[in-house]
């Protein structure tokens, strides 16, 4: 059984707050805001409103200028060298305002993070300074694939996935066969690092993880799926037909997919924890607004205890988010394996009150909530988004309870 | 009984390891100038091995690591060999770190010339003969 130790907060010193985070988090987090607040926001509704597969290069510029696509490169390769910590706050920011513009971002450093986890210095001169010159440069992760979904995000069911791609090793290169599906960025990025299962190894326990170069023969993108919400960034059916993948492109060594995919997972699970809390931190900044000035009864909304309530329940849920994203991005900083239970909390509780957040607060906006125009139904959109990638309640469920058991000792 | 037949013999090998890293100049250079430490914690045979750019010191920690490191010495054994891939050995919890991980991945590049010699000074040690 799992030692209470791990389970309780770390020490106030291990365990930086908003209000304590380090100067350099802190100017990170006002950038970002700053351009979110005044450059993003504006284009907000169109990004929503245009076609699935438009896509906002210029900003998508802006926010590579302010260094968004290489938050987690080392500095020598010319990145900012932050952590997940830096990362979760960055991408909060960014998804109070557009959920969607955070995760062009966050799939970008999906893309990243095998080839920074390999540890191996040549693929990580030769890929990691590719997002550090003057033009935006995207990644992209692709594991999803038409018949497994979930399977590949939970370790235990590797052995069911089926018609996972297919990966064979001819001499010195391998040859990929096989589909991804909803691959966030798929259609924008320079390259994907792709999940292909080793040819003799059942479902996808021989899964091993490739850098592929999207302009390789053989690479074929499909169309954008057309989403409800997250709009903005664009999720694409990538097809690889006999794509041919030098050796030292391989991530982890054959085989080492599945470490590579678990650990960017209990990062990234922080991270899209800071996604679901910001969504639901802008609509409960929007509902704190209405209901400061919308008159009923003769006295402000907020006055209304019922009201009064509701907005400190909503504010209570985002606080709480936000301690868990920054403890499980604290610890992700700080251990390798990254630990699986206190991002698999996190995220699983922000996504389930971003949820009830952006409903109590579209409800408090009456029928203003439900129109386009003052945008509040689309933040209970973005809301539902989080909840499918990076682990469903169901599979953050299973990976908490795993800990729960795990007979680990306390190192 | 594990590869190593006693704690002497692991002692051996891991400080001739770490003493031939300290030598290596990239390595004592960057560590001295990060101020890096890392402890090795092993089990069968039990032992720490503790290293900064001042040397290599056994069962002892002078100050704080900024790198702790959990693994069996088999498991130090196969991973220095070239037979447990770090990755793997990750995913299966055979390796445990604590520490920075900005800092772990800014060490772990520096340590190929241990990757390079251990298989002699384990073959010249007699490591795996009693297994
Ligand atoms: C906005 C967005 C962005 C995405 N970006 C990416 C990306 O960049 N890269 C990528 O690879 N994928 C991406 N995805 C895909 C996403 O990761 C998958 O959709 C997700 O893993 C679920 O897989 P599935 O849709 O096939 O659902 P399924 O696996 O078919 O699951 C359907 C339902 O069954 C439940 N279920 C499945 N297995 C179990 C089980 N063992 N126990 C209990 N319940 C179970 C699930 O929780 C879910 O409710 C993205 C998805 C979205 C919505």
């Amino acid at each position: 059984m799992m030692h209470m130790a791990q389970l309780a907060a770390p020490s106030a010193t291990d365990a930086p707050t908003l209000t304590t985070l380090p100067a350099e988090t802190l100017a990170l987090r006002d950038t970002v805001r700053a351009w979110a607040n005044e450059r993003l926001a504006p284009h907000v509704r169109r990004l929503d409103e245009d076609d699935a597969a438009a896509f906002d290069w210029d900003l998508v510029r802006e926010g590579h200028n302010l260094g968004l696509t290489r938050l987690v490169v080392p500095k020598q390769f010319g990145g900012l060298g932050q952590g997940e910590f830096g990362v979760a706050v960055a991408l909060e920011e960014l998804a109070a305002i557009d959920a969607g513009f955070a995760l062009i971002f966050g799939a970008t450093m999906l893309g990243q993070a095998p080839v920074l986890l390999s540890g191996d210095p040549r693929l990580q001169a030769r890929f990691l300074p590719l997002f550090c010159g003057d033009e935006p440069v995207l990644a992209c992760n692709a594991i999803t694939e038409d018949q497994a979904g979930c399977d590949l995000l939970i370790p235990e069911n590797a052995q069911f996935a089926q018609g996972v791609m297919r990966a064979r090793r001819e001499g010195d290169h391998y040859v990929l066969d096989g589909s991804k599906k909803f691959i966030t960025n798929g259609k924008v990025a320079t390259y994907a690092t792709v999940f292909a299962n080793m040819e003799g190894h059942p479902g996808a326990t021989g899964l091993t993880c490739f850098v592929v170069m999207l302009d390789r023969p053989g690479v074929t993108l499909g169309d954008v799926a057309d989403k409800m919400s997250y709009r903005s960034c664009l999720g694409t059916e990538m097809h690889f037909d006999h794509v041919i993948v030098p050796e030292e492109n391989v991530v982890g060594g054959e085989g080492g997919g599945v470490y590579i995919n678990v650990q960017q997972m209990n990062m990234a699970r922080a991270a899209v924890a800071a996604i679901s809390t910001g969504v639901a931190r802008g609509a409960l900044e929007q509902a704190i607004e209405w209901a400061g000035k919308r008159v009923q009864g003769g006295m402000p909304l907020r006055k209304h205890q019922f009201t009064a309530r509701k907005l400190a329940e909503m504010s209570a849920k985002v606080d709480a988010a936000r301690m868990l994203y920054l403890r499980a991005a604290h610890l992700a900083d700080n251990e390798i394996p990254a630990p699986a239970y206190e991002p698999a909390v996190a995220k699983l509780f922000a996504d389930r009150i971003a949820i009830e957040v952006a409903t109590e607060a579209m409800g408090l906006m009456g029928a203003r909530g439900y129109l386009r125009d003052h945008g509040m139904e689309k933040r209970l959109r973005d809301a539902l988004g989080a909840r499918i990638y990076e682990g469903t309640p169901e599979v953050l469920a299973l990976a908490v309870t795993e800990a729960i058991y795990d007979d680990d000792d306390d190192f | 009984m594990g590869v190593f037949t006693s704690k002497q013999q692991a002692t051996s090998v891991f400080t001739t390891l770490f003493g031939i890293l300290l030598d290596d100049e990239r390595f004592a250079s960057t560590v001295r100038k990060e101020n890096l430490s890392v402890q090795f914690f092993h089990s069968d045979p039990d032992l720490t091995v503790y290293v900064s750019a001042d040397g290599v010191w056994i069962d002892e920690t002078p100050s704080a690591p900024v790198i702790s490191i959990k693994m069996s010495c088999d498991n130090a054994d196969a991973l220095w060999s070239g037979r447990l891939l770090m990755p793997i050995a990750l995913a299966t919890r055979k390796i445990r770190i604590k520490g920075s991980v900005a800092k772990v991945i800014e060490f772990v590049p520096l340590l190929q010339p241990a990757f390079d010699r251990y298989p002699s000074i384990a073959a010249q040690a007699g490591v795996g003969a009693g297994a």
